[in-house]
């Protein structure tokens, strides 16, 4: 999945290293090493650019389609993908995961960019559909003796906000030149997502 | 106030309760090291009287320190002091490990200054939760900062005595403004006292004190009870007065968790003024909690049974007449 | 009253202080506090009642501490913990129910918070048996206490349809780091 590798790569093995001496007794209590494994599952959404694209994208698309779409979608979202998760966690392979990732950029970016507006359920299902893809990427790449809970809370938490982020910025909608504005941006991260589809077929 | 619904507040309390007892039995315990000559410290270890027997914690220095002379103990009425005089050889004593063994049994914090020949010096705590104290060079003053906010929030939110005037205050006053100038004044007077115990200008001895303040609960208990009957006086008119003149009271019992012997001039003011915002920020937790939980209790349309309702009040007269009688007559067997 | 029973050991409180350095029942209150398996279960399962209702929140207010006391007096007393992944599926359970905003009458709360209290007073009581004991689980009660009725009553409180989505949100993620335990729980048992 990791078309982009932002710098947060070798702070992170730093603080897998420092984290790494404690088990996880189900009962403990918070311990630093344990704060270590939250912070790594608040960056970890952020660690790749086409995982911050697409969940912004999906904030976007939600702002535009307005209520319930806008609530529906970060109800559903990190349920969906948690679900992904739970299967590359188990070991359940998927195909074409790194191209799922790229298509999700590209379609969220198109419709992002026509405002586009299907259907309430084809919507979530389109944006459900992706979403197992990128939850399927996290859970695979989960660094292992990690606290699971805390790692989870932070990587949940994390995706929640550029969710957030997209919405926010989604407002712009209200104004013409806000309109312009989020469908260039629907251009540029329907680009980039070509780019990692590029990068994923080749 | 909803003075229904504070019965959960009793719950709380009984958070504290545990350390009734204790309250008055917190007096920390102070060890200090002054730098003689290069090698040779003179090491004073004063631990507080604990439960009416010699404090359970013992000092341990580390293996290669000698004493130069005869180890001294003398017996105070509130503490023992053990003196000794020792060399600590080339390694000195930075990054050394001062360990008090059996004070993780205890409530009692130790604190520990060196002073060192050049005019330095620092300050660390030792507790029960950490029963040791690492030497070192000077901290930044956010480190100490820290320190005396934590120690303050300790003091107070073990200090059940405190919580409970408090708790009274709250039950006696009527209204959003009230409540303010009530705690705001109970604040200004017992920041007043503390100030002043802690710089040397008023002192109290402790057992007088820890009736005084007893004294300052049970006082609260039949205004409650009058506040019920819709009668008044004049606490209930202005209660904000009776908190400022106990305020004072309870200025002092603040200052007893912040001991400052051998601390240097400089360094009081700075520790005093964040050992004070760690005391109000104590407080203002258990107040806006105790507020919390009753406008809650609102919300969630909680009916509560008569004897429920009389409880947080009657848990102040009651406790507070207690308390009054043990520490009376700590303080009579006491001449 | 449990309160009044450790008002008369007084003593016995200064035995064992070992974490906080403030007693055993602070010990139980920042037990709670920094387990995040109990701390975001309990709390969710507290704005679900609070969607329900203020009879659900106020039943769940009291039943969840005593349930979760009960539980706690038996974990002191089996000390085994159990094999079955009691936060995963309870973030499951919580989450879900909140996510949803899913219609159950007050009793089916009152169950729920009964069962859901047993089970993670019994886990906590295991985890205490060395160290705070009793008075630890006293800590956690009142604390659970407190928290179960600020939640209940800031989602009762709540009447702007953003306001509820946004506590559903939450209910979401509960849900979603629930489903991630349970892949972590399947993961380690291979």
């Amino acid at each position: 999945m990791r078309c982009i590798r932002s710098s947060t790569g070798p702070s992170i093995v730093f603080v897998m290293a420092l984290s790494l001496p404690w088990s996880s007794p189900a009962l403990a209590h918070v311990e630093q090493g344990q704060a270590a494994g939250f912070l790594i599952g608040l960056q970890h959404p952020w660690s790749g650019f086409d995982h911050v694209l697409a969940m912004i994208a999906v904030g976007l698309w939600g702002a535009q389609l307005g209520a319930p779409a806008m609530w529906l979608l970060p109800v559903t979202f990190p349920m969906v993908m948690a679900f992904g998760g739970m299967l590359g966690l188990m070991g359940v392979k998927l195909p074409g995961i790194e191209i799922g990732i790229a298509l999700s950029a590209v379609m969220l970016g198109v419709m992002v960019l026509a405002e586009a507006r299907p259907k309430l359920m084809l919507a979530a299902s389109l944006v459900s559909f992706f979403a197992v893809f990128h939850g399927h990427a996290h859970g695979t790449e989960l660094p292992p003796g990690q606290n699971g809970l805390l790692y989870s809370m932070g990587f949940v938490i994390a995706t929640g906000f550029l969710h957030g982020l997209g919405i926010l910025l989604g407002l712009l909608h209200r104004w013409p030149a806000g309109k312009l504005a989020l469908r260039s941006a629907g251009a540029f991260i329907a680009v980039m997502g070509v780019t990692f589809l590029w990068g994923a077929l080749k | 106030m909803n003075r229904t619904a504070i019965v959960a507040l009793a719950l709380v309390l009984c958070a504290g309760t545990n350390t009734i007892v204790l309250s008055h039995e917190s007096q920390p315990g102070i060890l200090e090291l002054r730098q003689v000559s290069r090698d040779r410290y003179e090491v004073t270890w004063r631990a507080p009287i604990y439960y009416g027997r010699p404090h359970p914690a013992r000092l341990v220095l580390p293996e290669g320190w000698k004493d130069t002379v005869e180890p001294t103990v003398r017996m105070l009425p509130d503490s023992q002091v053990f003196r000794r005089v020792v060399t600590v050889g080339d390694r000195g004593v930075e990054g050394i490990d001062l360990r008090f063994t059996g004070l993780e049994k205890t409530v009692t914090d130790v604190f520990v200054r060196l002073n060192r020949l050049d005019g330095t010096m620092m300050t660390v705590v030792a507790r029960p939760s950490k029963p040791f104290a690492k030497l070192r060079g000077e901290r930044a003053w956010h480190v100490t900062a820290g320190e005396f906010i934590g120690l303050g929030f300790h003091h107070i939110l073990s200090g059940v005595d405190h919580l409970l005037f408090v708790l009274g205050l709250l039950l006696i006053v009527n209204g959003r403004m009230i409540l303010l100038k009530t705690i705001t004044s109970f604040t200004v007077a017992h920041s007043i006292t503390l100030a002043a115990a802690t710089l040397g200008y008023a002192s109290a001895p402790l057992p007088p004190l820890n009736a005084a303040i007893a004294l300052s609960i049970l006082f609260l208990g039949p205004e409650i009870v009058r506040s019920w009957n819709g009668q008044t006086s004049l606490t209930i008119r202005y209660p904000w007065v009776v908190a400022f003149l106990f305020g004072l009271l309870h200025g002092f019992g603040f200052a007893s968790g912040l001991t400052t012997t051998g601390m240097p001039k400089s360094e009081i003011p700075l520790s005093l003024l964040f050992f004070n915002a760690g005391v109000e920020a104590g407080q203002l937790v258990f107040v806006f909690t105790a507020l919390a939980l009753v406008r809650s209790f609102k919300i969630l349309e909680v009916q509560w049974p008569r004897w429920a309702e009389a409880l947080p009040g009657y848990a102040v007269g009651s406790l507070g007449a207690y308390w009054t009688i043990q520490r009376t007559a700590i303080l009579i067997g006491g001449f | 009253m449990a309160g009044i029973a450790s008002l008369c050991c007084p003593s016995s409180a200064a035995a064992h202080l070992v974490m906080t350095g403030m007693g055993p029942v602070y010990d139980g209150i920042g037990h709670l506090l920094l387990t995040p398996e109990d701390l975001v279960a309990a709390l969710s399962l507290a704005l679900y009642a609070g969607l329900r209702g203020p009879i659900s929140g106020r039943r769940t207010m009291f039943l969840l501490p005593f349930a979760w006391l009960i539980g706690g007096i038996a974990g002191l007393a089996v000390n085994a913990l159990p094999t079955f992944p009691v936060s995963a599926v309870s973030f499951l359970v919580t989450g879900g129910l909140v996510a949803a905003d899913f219609y159950m009458p007050v009793s089916a709360v009152m169950v729920l918070g009964i069962v859901f209290g047993f089970a993670h007073g019994f886990l906590n009581g295991v985890a205490l048996n060395e160290g705070a004991g009793i008075l630890g689980l006293l800590g956690i009660m009142i604390m659970l206490f407190i928290l179960t009725a600020f939640a209940a009553a800031l989602v009762v409180s709540l009447n702007k349809p953003w306001a509820r989505i946004a506590v559903r949100v939450s209910g979401s993620w509960t849900f979603a780091i629930g489903l991630l335990m349970l892949g972590w729980f399947i993961r380690e048992a291979k």
